[in-house]
């Protein structure tokens, strides 16, 4: 999961590289270092430094660090026999290493051999039943099979061991938000936001889940955490902002006719209103007429 | 018995789509189609423009209400309306039209009841640098008469074509020059909105 000015960095880099304006390697580096997934330019420049010699041993050490990332980044685009190579001089370096196993067992996985991967795995996992990455890689072939419901048995499995490893939570919410699971995502953006109560993706990603369940009570709470998320974003969110629009309109439409104890405040949603307005304004002018009927439409 | 549908699609509109799926490789994508049953022939529906949706989290709401608002709100001024739904299934081998767009697709039926859904074809998709094959990279699903989505027919491929026959050259050619990097969704308008879903400058 990346800030916006880590991706700012992150392409301003990338543009620099693909202009030839040099530090491929600091891309590199930066990309391992946020863990996205750029394979294609990791590939590519990857395999630049390492087909030059001068290049590679100026890296030292770490020419084993960028052999690991790009025989990864081949087997992301199918460029088996890089990986096959890349795979051949870390085994040569390192001959007994678990890590190597591991990426013999991607490329398997690479290569659709999940039979041999799911063996090559089990073996690595009796000798370390601890090692995360590998449990995740089972749950990932599963999801590539399409075996969906293993993949979430699996990944319940594992979080009930690795509770706080964040990504696989995030993994499993957005599995079963596919599945129209929304409750269970719910639990999920639950845990996540217990756990790290200030990143605002994670309370966006519950308002968005809540509004999707809908019914009073849901909705309501939605409400609330669009508005979390904008106080925890500096009131920059424009998802957040056209959320706290959306929930007002859904609430009035639900609760039409009832009972109105719970009054709803209107400052939040004209503020929201507002902030939005604002921001197409500035920056997507041409579009501001859409979004203000978009906002009458909703009856803001 | 009411004449069966045809659906012709404007090749901007499907290339726009067919880029999307190749600038998001790793999930699942969809799109909505844009256009008008044809004034003189009311058996045709013509599919003029796209608009690329999302590529993350396609089964949440929010998002999408804001850009079916908007969508309609933009078209609907130039005579246009929703006509269909596009969607790219996450995996490659997988070809089953999925219950998300089954649920996208029932809601734009409420609005046009002849709306269609189309499904990238990943098999196809593969082998069109290769072939001369003239046909859309997707499969159209309409809905029977007890509203189930089903796959169109046998005659399926005289049923939904490209109006400009050399369309699948001209995307063989913007995949080679990886011109998907141009695509601009939703989601990337939601998250940065100077970016324009409309796509005003991707074809100029």
């Amino acid at each position: 999961m990346v800030s916006k000015t880590e991706e700012t960095q992150l392409n301003r880099l990338e543009n620099q590289v693909d202009n030839g304006g040099g530090g491929a390697w600091e891309y590199l580096c930066l990309v391992r270092k946020l863990k996205v997934r750029r394979s294609e330019k990791v590939l590519k420049y990857g395999l630049s430094i390492l087909n030059d010699p001068k290049k590679r041993s100026a890296l030292g050490p770490e020419e084993w660090t960028l052999y690991e990332q790009v025989a990864i980044a081949a087997m992301d685009c199918q460029c088996l026999n890089v990986a096959k190579d890349c795979i051949k001089a870390l085994l040569k370096k390192f001959p007994e290493s678990k890590r190597v196993g591991r990426l013999e067992g991607m490329l398997l996985e690479a290569k659709g051999s999940w039979a041999e991967a799911e063996k090559a795995y089990s073996s690595l996992l009796e000798d370390n039943p601890l090692d995360q990455v590998i449990h995740k890689r089972k749950v990932a072939m599963a999801k590539a099979q399409g075996n969906i419901s293993g993949a979430i048995e699996s990944l319940n499995k594992y979080l009930e061991i690795f509770m706080a490893d964040h990504d696989a939570w995030r993994e499993l919410a957005e599995i079963y938000v596919s599945l129209q699971m929304y409750k269970q995502a719910a639990f999920c953006y639950e845990e996540l936001i217990l756990s790290q109560p200030t990143v605002p993706l994670y309370h966006l990603a519950y308002a968005d889940v809540l509004y999707t369940l809908g019914g009073l009570e849901n909705l309501q709470t939605s409400k609330k955490y669009y508005a979390s998320t904008i106080d925890l974003t500096g009131g920059k969110n424009t998802r957040a902002l056209l959320g706290v629009c959306l929930c007002t309109s859904a609430i009035g439409q639900v609760s039409k006719g009832k009972n109105k104890e719970d009054k709803e405040s209107p400052e939040l949603q004209s503020l929201a209103a507002k902030a939005l307005e604002k921001e197409y304004r500035q920056k997507a002018d041409d579009k501001l007429g859409l979004l203000t009927s978009a906002l009458r439409s909703l009856k803001i | 018995m009411v004449a069966e549908l045809k659906y012709e699609i404007s090749q901007n509109a499907y290339i726009k789509l067919v880029l999307h799926t190749l600038k998001h490789k790793t999930t699942a994508v969809n799109g909505i189609l844009l256009g008008r049953v044809n004034p003189q022939n009311d058996s045709v529906v013509e599919i003029t423009d796209s608009v690329p949706l999302f590529h993350s989290n396609l089964a949440l709401l929010p998002s999408l209400e804001i850009a079916l608002i908007m969508i309609e709100e933009h078209y609907g001024s130039k005579g246009l309306g929703i006509v269909g739904y596009f969607h790219a299934n996450e995996r490659f081998d997988d070809a089953e039209l999925g219950i998300v767009a089954k649920n996208i697709g029932d809601h734009i039926c409420r609005y046009f009841p002849q709306a269609a859904i189309f499904l990238l074809d990943n098999k196809k998709l593969e082998a069109l640098p290769m072939g001369k094959d003239q046909s859309p990279v997707m499969q159209l699903y309409i809905r029977d008469a007890s509203k189930n989505w089903k796959l169109a027919g046998p005659d399926g491929g005289s049923r939904f074509v490209i109006k400009e026959p050399a369309a699948n050259a001209v995307l063989s050619d913007y995949i080679s020059s990886e011109k998907w990097q141009d695509v601009v969704d939703f989601d990337d308008h939601l998250d940065d909105i100077k970016k324009d879903w409309l796509n005003p400058e991707l074809f100029k």
